[in-house]
Order: structure tokens, then C-alpha cells, then sequence
């Protein structure tokens, strides 16, 4: 009966002796142990790889210790001011010894105040040349002022032997900006202008890895810039604070309204495409290696009331360019009626697409590829891009959808792999106080702030003019 | 099962099905030990159904959601482990299941508008969590790594069993 039951019964009966483990058995015991194997070597190039980026993000200036300690000044607290002020408290090795405003109720003592809560006690002057003939200890000056008055501040300055960090536009009239010029050239003293992000570290990795090294967007053809703002009121003051008539006369400005802003008068700035479009095409000229060879513009005051608004609120202007590689042509809007995909630069290039922005919301860093283009699998292996995020469509009504042929196949998107998370100044004002202690080159000097101010400045000729105007290269020089 | 028998293609398919799924589970489980401050709250946060107020309740006590975060870590690393090495398979099985019905639990995908958005692909009720699900009950219910895993050597030395036969073999 037994025998019956358990004919074909794998389990060995208590009477027979059971095999004794042999080496079939321990090499199919232990034959899946080489897949741990794979596993940590796939996990150690993942790892790497994402060592890799963590490195690319991490663009934070090394801290000096003991460094020599520089004594600055602040000309200028207004908005602008206090935006370079708040940068610089967080710089290391900057003691603040005098601020200059002709607000003296309000934005001056605003300031000494601010600075008194970090410990430094820092003179407070109408006048700058009363602050320059009193300070006898500086090393450099920040000038904040309207654009008007950059030339004048920033020559005395020199002059008086200090170096200067001058905000942009570098001035209102190209005759202003060619006597910064020169005066750092006689002086031999350092001028920064002012378009930060010459020293951001997301725009400098783009220009010095994924232009110049890797060259992965191939040849740039066609540039689109915008800076799109919405409907801001104007700038108004407390009454009781109002500043002098005479005092503001003395200054270049009509009346308080004018004062506080400025940015719309002629004489005074140059309105939203030298505010604002300056940066950006700054850029389009750094990162093309190339000057314009020509622009047409249009533009008006379109929306606000021409009362208190003599520049235009709305431009848009078109760049040529002769590069090397080619011709280039850029793209350029400014409005301050609509805030839509706010501000950014897209370059095109016949390989790929970079859209970037100082913003950290938003368009940040991205980087297309085009399907034919070789692929970025070294760069991203490198750090120099992020792994890509494949264009699928999510629902499924956009699978179904009839795709145009005419329709080019999405590329791959990559991010660029900075994140800048402090103020959008400091970079740049570091690169500043570097220089002056002698440790890296300006990132702005003022021959290159020149060519943009000669850029930008034409466009609102052209505005005028309402035809083609080309640059000739002697224009660009001083 | 001690009656089942197998041709060696059968056999060589069952053990790289549980190490596929041995793997995903050891990387799951490693991927959340390497990530600095890994927690399950966001998921729990998430859950929706029936027993959303037990998951979203651990994921309010800090105490709680701490133990449970390590032992969901530690957890799908020895399970991944053990299906891999084929090493306590059936134990490592039956863990595996109940963590997939938990996950499950925590966001069933239920027939109605509401539950059936889902966060990636098109599911009617079944995603991809229950079809691995499946997957560990099969391997359970056979005996892979009684041929090609540690419990091959274990069953020999520790209970006396001699490995299965195969077909042909």
C-alpha cells in the first residue's frame, strides 16, 4: 500500500540516505549571485552620473579666507541700489564707509540705517563730490544712479582714484559712454559695467561649455529675445518726504514725478528697451562673438499716457549679424503691458536649441537637440547637460491627434544643470571685487559695455529713423 | 508541488522571471536608501479610497511614518535580495505581495472618473503593480529557486531534501 502511494514521491523515504550537497548542486545554488554583480555596476555609473550633475549645480564661489578688506561706496539708494546693497552684505571682505543719495530723508537714511544694522557705520552725503573729497580711505565706488548721470559720477570717480562698478545702461548718450572709456583708460583704474549676467554662472556655463567646447547647438542662425512686463503703475512718494525743488533742479530732474521716474524721459534713460533689452542683448553679442551689422526697429507709446511717458512702452527691434560661422539674424521685443512668458533668450542653432534666462522660475535652462544631431550621451555623461526628458505625449487624445507632416518631430529636451538660488547681482559685484584685489579679470569692462551701449542705443534711432540702420565697425570703437 | 515537474526551458523562464522582479524590487528599495531624506509621505498624502485615513494618518505621525519608512527601505532590499539570491523565496514572495497590496491599497484604481486618472499609461482597475503582483504569486507557486538558488543548498544541508527533477534531465 505504501509502495503504491508513493511511487513517483519526490520526498526521499526516511529509509534511503539523502544525496550529499555536490558541486552541481552549490554552482546552481549560487549561479544567480553574478546578477548582484550587474546590479552594483549599473548602480556605481548611475551614481557617477548623477555625482556628475550634482557637481554642475553646485556653482557656488569658493569662500576666501583672509581676504584684504576693500572699503566701498554706494552712490545712489534707490531702488537699484538697495538690490546692489542687499548683494554686496552677503560678499565677504566689503566694508561700507559712505552712501550718497539726494534723497537725503528717505533713501539715504534707509540705507545708513540698513548698513548701521550690520555693524558699519557709514557716512551718509547729499553730494558725491562733497563724499569724494572727504573719504579719504576708499577703494572703490557702486554707482546706482539714472543712467544720466553714470558718466559724470563714474569719470570723477576714476579720477579721484577709485575703481568703479557702474550699473548699466553705462549712459543715456554714447558721447557719456565714450568719456567712461576713456577715463578708465587714463586712470588705469578698474570699471565694471554693470550686465550681471556676464558673471551668472548659468550663462557662463553655456557660453564657455556648451558654446565654445562643446559646440552643441552647431551654428546659431536666428536669435529670439523678449522681455515681456505687465502693466506697472507709476512710481509715487510719500508727500511729506518730497525732496527740494531746487535741489532736484540742481539735479537734472523737473519734479518729484520726474525724480522717481526717470526711466521714461528723454534725457534722463532710455526707456524700457535700454532698461530692460540692454541685458539681453548684451548677451546676444557675447554669445555670438559677433557685434550687430545692423537693425530695424519699430516702436511707440502705445499704452501708457504721453504726459509721463516720453521713451517707447512697447519695441521691437531686429538684429543682423555677420559671424563667422555666418549670418545671424536676432529677434528682440520689450513691452509693459503684458507679462506673458516673461523673459528669456532662445538661441537656434541648425544642431540645437538653448532658451535661457537670469530667471529661476520659468524658462531658466533648456536645451533641445535636434533628432539629427549626433547625440549628447558624452555631455550628459560630463555633466554639462542633463539626461533628457523625452517628448511623449501624455493623454491619449494626443497620441490620437493627426499630426501635420509639416510638423517637426519634437526633440529631446535637456536642462542645463545650474540652479542659482542667491542674489542675481552678487556674481557679478564678487567678479568686481576680485578684480580689484587682483585675482580674476572684469567680466564687463568697459569696452565691452560700450559696444552694447552703442547695440542698444541705436535701436531707438532706428525707432526715429523708421528705416534699416546699419552699424559701422568704427562705431564700436573708442 | 512536491509533484510538479518541469521542462528545463519552464524552469530556466521562472528563475529569470524572479530575478527580474528581485531586481526591481532591490532598486526600488536601494534608489530610496540612497536618496537623502526619502520619505513616504507624499505617496501616503496621496492615497485616496478606502483607507486613505489610515495611510494619510501615518503620514501625520512623524513617529509612525519614520518606522514605516524604513522598514518599506529595508524592506523591499531584503525582499529583492531574496528573490535574486533565490533565497528564502517563498518568504521573500509572500512579503513582496502583501507591500504590492499595500501600495495598491493606498491608491486602488477603482472603475469611475475619479480614480481611474491615472499618473502614468491607461489601467482599468489592473496597473502594473498587480500584474507584478501576479508574477510573485506564480513564483511562489513554483519552486525556481529550489533549482537555480541558495535554497537549493539550504534544502539540501538543512532539511534533507534533494533538488526536484527535471523532464528529460
Amino acid at each position: 500500500m505504501s509502495e503504491e502511494k508513493h511511487p513517483h514521491h519526490e520526498e526521499s523515504s526516511p529509509r534511503e540516505p539523502v544525496k550529499k550537497l555536490d558541486r552541481r548542486d552549490f554552482l546552481q545554488g549560487v549561479a544567480t549571485a553574478p546578477v548582484l554583480g550587474f546590479f552594483g555596476y549599473a548602480l556605481h555609473k548611475e551614481r557617477a552620473y548623477q555625482r556628475a550633475q550634482l557637481a554642475a549645480k553646485l556653482a557656488t564661489s569658493t569662500p576666501a579666507e583672509n581676504l584684504p578688506e576693500l572699503n566701498v561706496a554706494l552712490i545712489g539708494a534707490g531702488a537699484q541700489g538697495s538690490v546692489l546693497l542687499n548683494a554686496m552684505l552677503k560678499i565677504p571682505g566689503i566694508r561700507f564707509r559712505a552712501v550718497c543719495d539726494i534723497w537725503t530723508d528717505y533713501n539715504l537714511k534707509r540705507a545708513v540705517n540698513q548698513l548701521g544694522k550690520y555693524n558699519f557705520q557709514a557716512n551718509g552725503y547729499e553730494d558725491y563730490r562733497e563724499m569724494l573729497a572727504k573719504e579719504k580711505d576708499l577703494d572703490a565706488v557702486v554707482i546706482a544712479t539714472p543712467d544720466f548721470w553714470h558718466s559724470r559720477q563714474t569719470v570723477d570717480c576714476l579720477k579721484a582714484g577709485l575703481h568703479v562698478y557702474c550699473e548699466k545702461e553705462m549712459s543715456n548718450t554714447l558721447e557719456g559712454a565714450r568719456r567712461m572709456v576713456l577715463a578708465a583708460r587714463e586712470t588705469g583704474k578698474l570699471l565694471q559695467i554693470g550686465h550681471q549676467r556676464r558673471s551668472h554662472p548659468r550663462y557662463r556655463h553655456c557660453y564657455e561649455k556648451i558654446l565654445r567646447e562643446a559646440n552643441l547647438i552647431g551654428r546659431i542662425v536666428t536669435i529670439n529675445g523678449q522681455w515681456n512686463r505687465s502693466v506697472q503703475q507709476e512710481l509715487g512718494w510719500p508727500a511729506r518726504y518730497a525732496i527740494p525743488q531746487d535741489r532736484l533742479e540742481k539735479c537734472g530732474f523737473k519734479s518729484m514725478q520726474q525724480f522717481r521716474n526717470w526711466r521714461w524721459y528723454k534725457g534722463l534713460g532710455g526707456g524700457p528697451i535700454v532698461d530692460l533689452g540692454s541685458h539681453q542683448i548684451d548677451i546676444y553679442n557675447w554669445f555670438l562673438g559677433a557685434r550687430p551689422k545692423a537693425v530695424l526697429a519699430s516702436g511707440g507709446i502705445d499704452y501708457y499716457s504721453k504726459d509721463s511717458h516720453e521713451w517707447h512702452d512697447t519695441v521691437m527691434a531686429i538684429y543682423e549679424y555677420e559671424t563667422a560661422k555666418g549670418p545671424v539674424r536676432a529677434y528682440y521685443q520689450t513691452q509693459t503691458t503684458n507679462g506673458s512668458q516673461g523673459y528669456f533668450e532662445n538661441f537656434m542653432g541648425d544642431q540645437g536649441t538653448l532658451v535661457l534666462s537670469e530667471s529661476e522660475a520659468g524658462y531658466r535652462g533648456s536645451i533641445y537637440r535636434q533628432p539629427e544631431a549626433p547625440a549628447w550621451d558624452e555631455w550628459v555623461r560630463l555633466g554639462y547637460v542633463t539626461a533628457p526628458r523625452v517628448q511623449v505625449a501624455k493623454r491619449e487624445l494626443e497620441i490620437n491627434a493627426m499630426l501635420d507632416v509639416r510638423e517637426s518631430v519634437s526633440p529631446d529636451e535637456h536642462g542645463i544643470p545650474i540652479e542659482f538660488h542667491d542674489h542675481y547681482h552678487k556674481p557679478h559685484l564678487e567678479n568686481f571685487f576680485n578684480a580689484v584685489r587682483g585675482t580674476e579679470p572684469l567680466h564687463c569692462p568697459p569696452e565691452v559695455g560700450y559696444e552694447t551701449a552703442v547695440s542698444v542705443l541705436k535701436v531707438n534711432e532706428a525707432i526715429e529713423a523708421g528705416k534699416r540702420l546699419p552699424f559701422r565697425p568704427e562705431e564700436f570703437e573708442v | 508541488m512536491e509533484g510538479q515537474k518541469y521542462y528545463r526551458l519552464q524552469m530556466l523562464a521562472l528563475v529569470f522571471l524572479r530575478v527580474m522582479i528581485g531586481w526591481h524590487f532591490l532598486y526600488e528599495g536601494v534608489a530610496k536608501f540612497l536618496k537623502p531624506n526619502w520619505s513616504a509621505a507624499g505617496y501616503l498624502m496621496q492615497s485616496r479610497g478606502l483607507f486613505a485615513p489610515i495611510f494619510r494618518w501615518i503620514a501625520d505621525t512623524p513617529s509612525v511614518l519614520a518606522v514605516v519608512n524604513q522598514m518599506n527601505i529595508w524592506g523591499l532590499i531584503a525582499i529583492g535580495l531574496g528573490l535574486i539570491l533565490g533565497c528564502f523565496t517563498r518568504l521573500a514572495c509572500a512579503a513582496g505581495i502583501f507591500l504590492i497590496l499595500l501600495y495598491y491599497a493606498c491608491n486602488p484604481l477603482l472603475v469611475g472618473y475619479y480614480y481611474s486618472i491615472p499618473l502614468e499609461g491607461s489601467y482599468l482597475i489592473v496597473n502594473k503593480n498587480l500584474v507584478e503582483m501576479a508574477a510573485l504569486l506564480v513564483i511562489i507557486a513554483t519552486f525556481s529557486s529550489r533549482y537555480v538558488g541558495i535554497d537549493r543548498i539550504l534544502h539540501k544541508t538543512l532539511r534533507g531534501r534533494p533538488e526536484p527533477n527535471l523532464i528529460n534531465s
